[in-house]
């Protein structure tokens, strides 16, 4: 092989190492990037409607003791805004659905939640509900509870998959850093090896012969330089020594 | 020694890696796994160094002797190199020692892993991990010479290094023909293997693992209870016959399938190994059934499968001997010492020098009885000379001084004294498992970094004959 595709071979396989190590950390990089995207997109936005839902039921409870003690307005007033925040933000998880399973989640709170809803919606003012605890404890605080319960369980499995996929992401961001670093290595390993053809097929054949015809014996016909190659170094030893033999042949 | 010699040899042997990365790439990228672009990275990388140096250096006729001892030990040292890439790129439980750890134990066919969950690991990474076993076991170097130009000095010196000097005495074909052999037998039987664990009823990717397992006599499983998984009789028997037929000189398999005289059959060295191997097995199985281990069938059943795998350096478990009587566990200590004959695909001292061992003992004592008489020792018929055995008296001795070595270092980590020894003897007789704390069931997870490390090198000691590694610390002298 002629000597400069030798050394644009060595840069070449230098830069192609380079682009590989590149484009194997940007893919890791993007998957990093998509990850964290899901982890917002997808649990961080069930998380934070889910707390809105269990913000709403504890408004709605109040609204609940509130009506049982004849504030019916007050109480009236804070039960829509409770069911308002409650529907706004169920409807965010029903069209977020990532996990396994969590449809079925969510259909437990809606039908714990219609339960629940069923029982303030009807009047309680003026009827045999209105300051009757026991009610309030056996019927709606219970149903009250189902209903968190469900909303905490669902909060539960998204924080669980935030969790396992922050974990992931950990392990991807290791992965992106890792060409990185082994190319770091290759590439020093690499200049060495090059360094060390370069060296060994050009630089020293050339001070060798530079040597040589420095102490150049005229009655030596031919040089004892012993180069390796076929490339143009060899062509230049076969060329000087082509250039003594016409020299003599002229004297 | 001529560098440019060496580095065009070892770019052989890394596109000869790079190849089998290609394919677990390639496995990966078709079941869409994480450990798709760890095992192309691995391979790119490992076909970059491997070309570079054949660009400049051109094909050479000629390799001298110390520059094929160099060959063969860097040669393995840059394969471990390659084949932790994809582990520590790829990550869980891969750290930087472990990476090492379990690329080593792949390539010298030790067998011994740090995986906790080896089950959850991708399928590509999983066949790289068995294909370290099958590179190793043939050895680089022979890879490395079928490609090589045809240079008796340096086919000769490469063989001595790679399996065991008297191979090459004991085996009365021509060089290059015992390469060929090595590699058709050794292909023969890995495709018989497969097809015969196949038709038992594994799946064809646990077959292929398997019979990479067993022809390098590695060890490596893709299940978490090694072939205690299956649970089947039937696999069980055909991966040991295969186990011992690995463990016995491949040269003698091909002279048995073409009807020479010296064969499997009429081979002092196979007698004896069989021999031994039977009155093993025998000891282990009284000593479960006495000790209410359970019937005599299942005592014979997991007592010889444990005996013909740590007998043959294999490794793979049926069952945890961690649990078993001490009496036992020293029957397959000794096994482990003794290994598999000599110019097999095993480890470890290995059972002719065992042989070397007896026949120099009776030699001193009929010496010590006629102290004029000139006794000539001879193994399948093949004169011994002195030479020779104090070599491999020397080697005996060396070995258990590794060993000894070995121990106490991993003691003074912290260790315990039975999983220090027992670890000691598994590495460098390239055997995997041993007991208590590294026991046929468990792995090397728990041990200290330092003791991975030190244990990866008898891991090579062992490979590569405890004299070649030491012949790196004399490198001076080489010149």
């Amino acid at each position: 092989m002629r000597l400069r595709y030798k050394i644009l071979s060595g840069f070449f396989l230098l830069v192609a190492m380079l682009i590989v190590a590149g484009s194997f950390s940007i893919i890791e990089f993007s998957k990093i990037s998509k990850s964290v995207e899901d982890l917002l997109e997808d649990n961080y936005r069930s998380i934070e409607a889910s707390k809105s839902m269990l913000e709403a039921l504890e408004r709605e409870d109040s609204g609940v003791l509130l009506l049982l003690h004849g504030n019916w307005k007050e109480g009236r007033e804070v039960l829509r805004y409770g069911d308002s925040l409650f529907n706004s933000s169920f409807h965010i998880v029903q069209n977020n659905i990532t996990e396994q399973n969590e449809e079925a989640y969510i259909d437990t709170i809606k039908k714990r939640y219609s339960k629940y809803k069923s029982l303030w919606e009807r009047p309680i003012a003026d009827t045999d509900k209105e300051n009757n605890l026991n009610w309030y404890y056996s019927k709606s605080h219970e149903e009250f509870n189902a209903v968190k319960k469900a909303v905490k369980e669902l909060m539960g499995l998204n924080q669980k998959s935030m969790y396992q996929e922050a974990t992931d992401l950990k392990e991807k961001a290791k992965r992106a850093i890792m060409p990185g670093i082994v190319a770091i290595f290759s590439a020093f390993v690499f200049v060495f090896l090059f360094n060390f053809f370069i060296n060994h097929y050009f630089i020293t054949p050339i001070e060798k012969l530079t040597k040589e015809l420095e102490n150049y014996n005229p009655q030596k016909t031919t040089l004892t330089t012993k180069i390796e190659t076929r490339d143009e170094i060899g062509k230049l030893k076969e060329a000087i020594n082509s250039m003594i033999q016409k020299i003599k042949q002229n004297q | 020694m001529r560098k440019t010699i060496i580095f065009r040899h070892l770019g052989l042997i890394l596109l000869f890696n790079s190849f089998f990365l290609f394919i677990s790439a390639a496995i990966s990228g078709v079941l869409d796994e994480t450990s798709f672009i760890p095992l192309l990275y691995s391979a790119l990388i490992a076909m970059l160094f491997g070309v570079f140096p054949l660009i400049f250096v051109d094909r050479t006729y000629d390799i001298q002797s110390k520059e094929g001892i160099f060959i063969v030990v860097s040669g393995w040292g840059i394969s471990c190199l390659v084949g932790m890439l994809p582990y520590i790129l790829w990550g869980g439980e891969f750290s930087l020692v472990n990476g090492w750890f379990e690329s080593v134990s792949g390539f010298t066919t030790t067998g011994s892993s740090i995986l906790n969950d080896i089950e959850g690991l991708p399928t590509g990474l999983l066949f790289w991990r068995s294909s370290t076993h099958w590179i190793g076991g043939i050895g680089i170097i022979l890879f490395a010479l079928l490609i090589f130009p045809k240079s008796g000095t340096a086919r000769h010196t490469l063989i001595r290094s790679e399996l065991s000097d008297m191979s090459t005495k004991s085996f009365r074909t021509k060089t290059s023909s015992i390469l060929k052999v090595i590699l058709y037998i050794y292909v023969g039987l890995t495709v018989l293997e497969v097809i015969c664990l196949s038709i038992a009823g594994m799946s064809l990717f646990d077959a292929i693992t398997h019979s990479f397992g067993t022809i390098a006599t590695g060890g490596f499983s893709p299940k978490n209870t090694s072939i205690a998984h299956f649970d089947s009789l039937t696999i069980e028997v055909i991966i040991m016959v295969f186990m011992v037929l690995s463990g016995m000189h491949f040269g003698l398999h091909f002279a048995t399938i073409t009807g020479k005289r010296r064969n499997l059959f009429t081979s002092a060295v196979v007698k004896y190994y069989l021999i031994f191997l039977i009155i093993g097995i025998g000891l282990v199985t009284l000593k479960l059934y006495l000790s209410d281990f359970g019937t005599w069938q299942e005592s014979l059943r997991y007592g010889s499968f444990q005996v013909i795998s740590l007998g043959t350096t294999t490794g793979y478990a049926t069952i945890d001997t961690a649990a078993w009587p001490p009496f036992t566990q020293l029957i397959l200590i000794y096994f482990s010492i003794q290994c598999a004959c000599i110019g097999s695909t095993s480890g470890g001292l290995k059972f002719d020098r065992i042989l070397m061992l007896l026949k120099s003992i009776k030699k001193q004592v009929q010496v010590f009885i006629h102290p004029q008489a000139v006794i000539v020792k001879k193994i399948d018929k093949i004169k011994i000379s002195n030479e020779i055995e104090q070599f491999f008296l020397t080697f005996t001795a060396l070995y258990l001084v590794v060993i000894l070595i070995s121990t106490f270092i991993n003691t003074f980590l912290g260790v315990d004294l039975m999983t220090s020894f027992s670890a000691s003897v598994a590495t460098i007789g390239n055997v995997g498992p041993g007991f208590a704390g590294v026991s046929s069931l468990g792995n090397y997870a728990d041990l200290p970094s330092l003791s991975k490390f030190i244990l990866t090198i008898t891991m090579l000691m062992g490979r590569l004959e405890i004299f070649s590694i030491l012949s790196l610390f004399y490198l001076r002298s080489w010149r």
